[in-house]
């Protein structure tokens, strides 16, 4: 009950925020010197009749603050609106979505499954020589940056001719058999994976050592082992539980970069997520399509969170007595 | 200490020197990249232009190339995000047109090699003497992809209740309106139309390429309103119900990955031996995001042709003998690259000058204006930015431009000459070699161009070098391009500006909005619409009179005669200063056979006719 209450709580509190960032990302992208029209404006075949029907359209002739109320109105009712060029944002949306959250899920998924039992390994036999070599090799993980990296593979790729150049399907892919299909799109996904990968590795290790590092320095490990507990209990019974706390919290900002956070990737492997798309509707000051992608953001941010300090109150009881 | 800040002086130094020699004229590589481009030559190969024949009473168009190999496929890519819709009558941009544009065929299209109309959709077409009536024949017996027969009813519902009723995109319907009226169309039989337009308009001619649309697909659409036609056969629609006139209709559409399309087995162009075109199976449009990426595509053979930029030739140019690919040169881009100056001389509406009095004195003198013309380097220009690829430019229609004025001749750099003109219009240089007007007034204004396009970057460091030698204080300031867009059509504000124009190689009409003198894009002497065509210029209003009539004129000789005259005055005159046009290189793969590359077509105008043949061989 009182969990319920908390959620109704943090719930009603973000509304303010959002209106606060929907209010904040309109007046910037509105009030920045880009001119959705000027392409047109510049062109001589198109006629001044036609320019000032785009700017009807666009609703570019009203003042910002009646735009924004137009804005927020539809959005409210769940209407994103439609692009500059006339599609719907829902639906554009909707066709990069899934690419996106399986290539994230994809790398969030390994990144745990290997980031978190190396940190332990490394915190455990700490200054030992597979710490150093870990430390080396998660060092160069977060020195390098992404897009570098991502492009380094894609030369890699063209001079071995053994990865595709980027996308997420080859151009016979419609004609493939299901376990075909499978197999195409595992072979795209290899390169952008792996460059995420590596590089949401290092951080997670590193945090994961110094967690564990922490806890296992603790008064209550010393204890445990003089009590003469075994190593594997004192370890994974004792200290993990502790150490794993601020993991979770980091796990709800993972959650929130699930949509934006391979976007420098994506667009490097010309991958066909969010990203791209993403960038393309802020250099064309595509307004409903950033609205709708910064709105997503915040959204997603906020769900993070909340998920993350609701997983806390389970495996905390100290919260717990707190709240 | 003080040895140390000697070296990095000494660095600086060095760092400056090397950037100053590469700027400046640098003979070996000249020679070097002249030789390579003469190797690089445009090579115009005859093309046979596809014939009308009737087999079983239906008139087919029968290509006239060699007989083929059927089956394959064709990658090529497109940049950017792809198309915004198939439907051909909203496309506002490039990739939808193009993509729109192969699946919907026009009733004439234009032929590759002589620029002139040629018969696509319809059979033949004939012209009034007067040159308001256009009769238009359609093929008799061929038929939409989904096998219902292309007549006449589709051709008047195209232009009476979609382009004309302002459907969709408008642009084609503003470029036909002449004097405020609309041209007509009206059904003869089932396969003749006859189009009538209220003043003799030649340009009218290039507007029947427009795509003809299937009345029994379009007219429930039309039925319910303007903003169910904005996305009516939008991207999400269905590939099976497209029906198209074109070689290929859509097979598949993935959002920010490709576009497929497949022949279409009802297309009514056939070989010699009279079997049914298109060759190829698919055609296939990679949807890459940037240049690299397209490089990187093409370098692992995941696309069959590529257009390559200036930098990227002379690389692909080195491993072409031994690889599976070769370049085609196209010749010279539609791209006109130019200077502009500021002749306003008028006053906003607070009463003061758009532009500084002082310099408005120095732009409107054509002694400055060819002083400016003449210090320009174009040759190194074209050697240093566009690495070679690229020829000096002069005239305001393109160097490929069916209409262009070939009497006007090129030359070169020439600071005596421009001292010279200088002089006459009482300008005096100092001991420090600075210049100043007769009235003692320095010679400094600004140079802008949109920052981030680094080739006009380029040029406007170099055409500040070449001017500074004049003595001119020349401020070069790139601004962000929807800052500049605003100064040259709003606010006027400012001197000299580095931009480019597309027009286009068959039509200069389309120049009627940059060339009259109350134009939306006059940006050299920009009237608002209140102030009409007050003070205009001797030479603007002649040139108003070559545009006006070149449009009334219907034979294409007595309107070369007009837009010759236009040229040349231009060329006098220098409102701008025109400075190169890149050439286009394409790399294409050898497999492909019934190449026939033209300036105006590019090198899969015939993509019906391109097949799939064995590597060897020359084409």
């Amino acid at each position: 009950m009182e969990t319920i209450k908390y959620i109704l709580k943090r719930i009603l509190q973000t509304i303010p925020l959002l209106i606060m960032v929907s209010l904040i990302s309109f007046f910037i992208i509105r009030l920045s010197p880009v001119d959705p029209l000027a392409e047109l404006k510049l062109n001589p075949s198109i006629s001044p009749e036609t320019v000032q029907k785009e700017r009807q359209r666009l609703g570019l002739d009203k003042p910002i603050i009646v735009q924004y109320g137009k804005w927020a109105f539809s959005f409210i009712r769940g209407d994103l609106g439609v692009t500059s060029t006339g599609e719907k944002v829902s639906q554009k949306l909707k066709e990069r979505i899934p690419n996106t959250l399986l290539l994230t899920s994809i790398v969030i998924f390994l990144t745990w499954l290997v980031g978190v039992p190396l940190g332990i390994i490394a915190a455990v036999r700490w200054k030992s020589k597979t710490d150093r070599i870990l430390t080396v090799l998660t060092s160069i993980g977060m020195a390098i940056p992404s897009f570098f990296f991502a492009i380094l593979l894609l030369m890699f790729a063209v001079k071995t001719g053994w990865f595709p150049i980027g996308g997420l399907t080859s151009p016979n892919f419609a004609d493939m058999t299901f376990g075909g299909k499978v197999l195409d799109i595992a072979y795209h996904l290899v390169l952008p994976v792996f460059v995420l990968f590596t590089i949401s590795l290092a951080g997670l290790q590193r945090q994961m050592r110094g967690n564990m590092l922490d806890v296992l320095d603790s008064d209550y490990v010393k204890f445990a082992r003089a009590k003469g507990l075994s190593e594997n209990v004192v370890i994974y019974k004792h200290a993990l539980r502790n150490a794993v706390n601020p993991m979770i919290t980091l796990l709800g900002f993972e959650f929130a970069g699930l949509l934006s956070g391979a976007a420098l990737t994506e667009y490097v492997f010309q991958y066909p997520g969010l990203g791209r798309l993403i960038l393309e509707a802020v250099l064309k000051s595509d307004i409903n399509l950033v609205m709708a992608s910064l709105m997503m953001g915040a959204v997603m941010l906020i769900l993070g969170n909340l998920i993350a300090d609701i997983l806390l109150i389970i495996t905390d009881p100290r919260i717990r007595v707190k709240s | 200490m003080i040895r140390r800040v000697f070296r990095v002086l000494l660095v600086i130094l060095l760092i400056a020197v090397l950037c100053k020699a590469c700027l400046v004229k640098d003979m070996p590589d000249y020679t070097s990249n002249n030789s390579q481009n003469s190797e690089n030559k445009q090579v115009l190969i005859n093309y046979p232009a596809p014939k009308n024949v009737t087999i079983n009473g239906v008139d087919y168009l029968q290509s006239q190339a060699p007989v083929g190999k059927f089956g394959g496929e064709l990658i090529s890519s497109t940049i950017g995000e792809g198309p915004k819709t198939f439907n051909p009558f909203n496309s506002k941009d490039n990739t939808s047109s193009t993509m729109a544009g192969i699946m919907y065929d026009g009733l004439l299209t234009t032929n590759p090699i002589t620029g002139q109309p040629a018969p696509k959709l319809a059979k033949s077409y004939t012209i009034s003497p007067d040159g308001k009536t256009y009769t238009i024949k359609l093929r008799k017996g061929i038929q939409w992809s989904d096998g219902k027969p292309i007549t006449a009813d589709d051709v008047v519902f195209t232009w009476r209740d979609i382009i004309f009723a302002g459907m969709g995109e408008t642009s084609t319907r503003d470029s036909i309106v002449i004097d405020g009226k609309l041209p007509t169309v009206r059904k003869l039989d089932n396969y003749t139309v006859e189009f009538v337009t209220p003043k003799p308009f030649a340009p009218f001619i290039r507007m029947l390429s427009t795509p003809i649309a299937p009345k029994h697909v379009f007219m429930p659409a039309i039925k319910k309103g303007n903003a169910y036609f904005d996305s009516f056969l939008s991207t999400t629609t269905k590939p099976a119900d497209f029906v198209t006139s074109g070689a290929f209709k859509l097979k598949e559409y993935v959002p920010a990955q490709r576009v497929v399309f497949e022949r279409n087995p009802n297309y009514y162009e056939i070989n010699t031996k009279d079997e049914k075109l298109p060759y190829l199976n698919k055609l296939v449009y990679l949807i890459v995001g940037d240049l690299n990426n397209e490089v990187l595509k093409f370098e692992a053979k995941e696309l069959d042709i590529i257009s390559l930029q200036g930098s990227k030739v002379a690389r692909y140019k080195s491993v072409e003998p031994h690889s599976d690919f070769k370049l085609y040169n196209l010749g010279p881009d539609t791209g006109t690259m130019h200077l502009s100056m500021n002749m306003n001389n008028r006053k906003d509406d607070k009463g003061k000058y758009y532009v500084n009095p002082v310099k408005q004195k120095w732009f409107q003198d054509k002694n400055f204006r060819q002083a400016v013309d003449y210090a320009i380097d174009r040759k190194n220009m074209v050697l240093n930015i566009a690495n070679g690829i690229g020829e000096p430019l002069f005239t305001p229609e393109s160097l490929n431009s069916i209409f262009l004025n070939k009497n006007l001749k090129s030359y070169d750099k020439n600071l005596n000459k421009s001292r010279e003109l200088l002089k006459k219009s009482g300008f005096y240089t100092d001991k420090k070699g600075r210049l100043f007007d007769k009235d003692g007034n320095r010679v400094e204004f600004d140079l802008y161009t949109n920052a981030g396009n680094t080739e006009r970057e380029a040029i406007g460091v170099m055409v500040k070098q070449d001017l500074e030698e004049l003595g001119m204080k020349v401020n070069f300031k790139p601004v962000e391009f929807n800052s500049l867009v605003n100064k040259l059509v709003s606010t006027f504000d400012w001197d000299m500006v580095i931009m480019g124009l597309t027009g286009s190689p068959l039509e200069p009409n389309g120049g009627k909005n940059v060339w009259l003198s109350d134009g939306r894009l006059h940006i050299f002497n920009q009237r608002t619409p209140a102030e009409g065509k007050k003070g205009i210029l001797p030479w603007e209003k002649e040139i108003d009179y070559y545009f006006t009539q070149g449009a009334l004129a219907t034979k294409f000789e007595n309107r070369k005669k007009y837009y010759d005259k236009y040229q040349e005055i231009v060329y006098d005159e220098k409102p701008f200063v025109y400075i190169y046009s890149p050439v286009r290189i394409v790399a294409l793969r050898n497999k492909f056979k019934n190449i026939y590359p033209s300036n105006l077509g590019g090198i899969t105008h015939n993509v019906e006719e391109i097949y799939i043949g064995d590597n060897n061989g020359n084409n």
